[in-house]
């Protein structure tokens, strides 16, 4: 026992404070139990946050590539513009946040943390960006939105609904139906027919002649069905690559 | 008992604490004798309340034999006590509002090595004196190297442990913090 000068009250010693504790079961040890769960959870949430993040970012590039807004940078300053404007901003953020917290995850183990945060943030960052962008060019994207169309996405519809194959007014995407004398018709994969009208400054001229079939990326003003193009390019038919893109009958 | 256990002080901290492991508890206090005087002084760097030194000594060995089964005896019981101290320490600066910052440009970024050995010549000892008296002046974040290097005597490989921070960041911040002490030292008349 140890006197504590301060306020004169005899006070038991640290050793026999902690003791008494324990002994009268205040304090236990965790089991090993415990610390191995503990590990397995911080695995199993950087894996799982790491699929999270590694199909969101697969699931942007379809989005922006489906949409045509992927595109839209060729179309120089004006084009770029619009393709900042119509980035699905929200979910880059919420892969920033996944991100995040993959690297607060990761920096419980010590292989993490022996070395600085930019190379950890590097590696996830570059291991998210390549399986985004493998996952991107299997036919997963294209399923799940023929899907989420036909009704059969519970989880994840509404999210395929509303990035999946979104119409903007500033960019169209679609398939040439009709070649017409200033310009021509494409039907968008919504189903609607545009008139896609060339006016004459058009910055970017295609360079290949348009055909019936062809798919194109179309940069103009939209007003009701016509749009005036500032720009046209023409673009690989990503759909006809899964085979499964879904064709309303009777077209 | 504990009088008896006392004597096996031939025995090292890592086999005391796998006695306490395998369950016998009563081990566990001679873990506290020996590290009680380390931890206090360390925490005192940080806190000036007696009672909240005391609270959170108690706090810091409560938790080391809660979480007793973590030590891995290959390493170093000692690097993870300071580790479980430090959280703790950590913890008690919170609570006071006086928390480390969230980020941190030292360990996000590669740091050479080199700077080390500048700081290894300077005698520890002449050194240590002299940065006591000027050591409240400098922020949690570079004070804590500090301390654990000059006055607890723990390798760069040690605190990186405590800290959890890459190797050349605990140089870099002894580097600096030694920078910070000279100028906090000559601006009270010391000569560093």
């Amino acid at each position: 026992m140890i006197m504590d000068s301060n306020n004169q009250e005899e006070k038991p010693s640290l050793v026999n404070q902690v003791l008494e504790k324990i002994k009268s079961g205040q304090i236990k040890i965790r089991p090993k139990i415990y610390f191995i769960l503990k590990t397995i959870l911080i695995i199993g949430g950087v894996l799982g946050f790491g699929v999270l993040v590694i199909f969101l970012i697969s699931f942007i590039r379809f989005h922006l590539r489906a949409s045509g807004i992927w595109y839209l940078p060729g179309f120089g300053f004006r084009g770029l513009g619009i393709y900042l404007k119509l980035l699905p901003w929200f979910l880059i953020f919420i892969c920033l946040l996944l991100i995040l917290i993959l690297e607060i995850l990761a920096k419980r183990f010590s292989f993490v943390w022996r070395r600085p945060i930019f190379y950890s943030l590097l590696a996830i960052i570059l291991i998210a960006l390549i399986g985004g962008f493998i996952i991107e060019k299997t036919p997963l994207h294209p399923n799940l939105l023929l899907q989420a169309r036909e009704g059969r996405l519970p989880f994840a519809g509404p999210m395929y609904r509303d990035f999946g194959m979104p119409s903007f007014k500033d960019v169209q995407r679609g398939v040439v139906e009709e070649v017409i004398e200033n310009g021509f018709k494409i039907r968008t994969f919504d189903d609607q027919l545009l008139t896609i009208v060339l006016i004459r400054d058009m910055r970017f001229p295609f360079k290949e002649e348009i055909k019936q079939g062809d798919s194109v990326v179309v940069m103009g003003e939209r007003e009701d069905d016509t749009v005036r193009a500032f720009g046209i390019r023409k673009i690989e038919d990503y759909f006809r690559t899964f085979e499964r893109f879904p064709r309303r009958p009777g077209r | 008992m504990r009088e008896e256990i006392s004597h096996q002080n031939v025995q090292k901290d890592e086999e005391i604490a796998y006695l306490v492991q395998s369950g016998k508890v009563e081990f566990f206090g001679i873990l506290i004798e020996r590290y009680e005087e380390k931890i206090k002084r360390y925490a005192r760097k940080f806190l000036a309340d007696h009672e909240d030194i005391n609270d959170t000594l108690q706090d810091i060995f409560l938790k080391a034999y809660e979480n007793i089964e973590s030590f891995d005896r290959k390493r170093k019981f000692s690097t993870w006590l300071y580790r479980i101290s430090h959280n703790e320490l950590i913890n008690a600066l919170k609570k006071k509002k006086k928390s480390l910052p969230l980020f941190d440009l030292d360990v996000f970024l590669p740091i050479s090595l080199h700077d080390r050995t500048l700081v290894e010549n300077i005698d520890k000892k002449e050194i240590g004196q002299i940065i006591n008296q000027c050591l409240d002046k400098l922020t949690p974040k570079y004070r804590e190297p500090i301390i654990l290097y000059y006055f607890e005597n723990l390798t760069y490989q040690e605190i990186a442990d405590v800290l959890e921070i890459p190797l050349s960041t605990v140089g870099i911040r002894i580097k600096r913090a030694k920078e910070k002490m000279k100028k906090i030292c000559e601006e009270l008349e010391y000569k560093l």
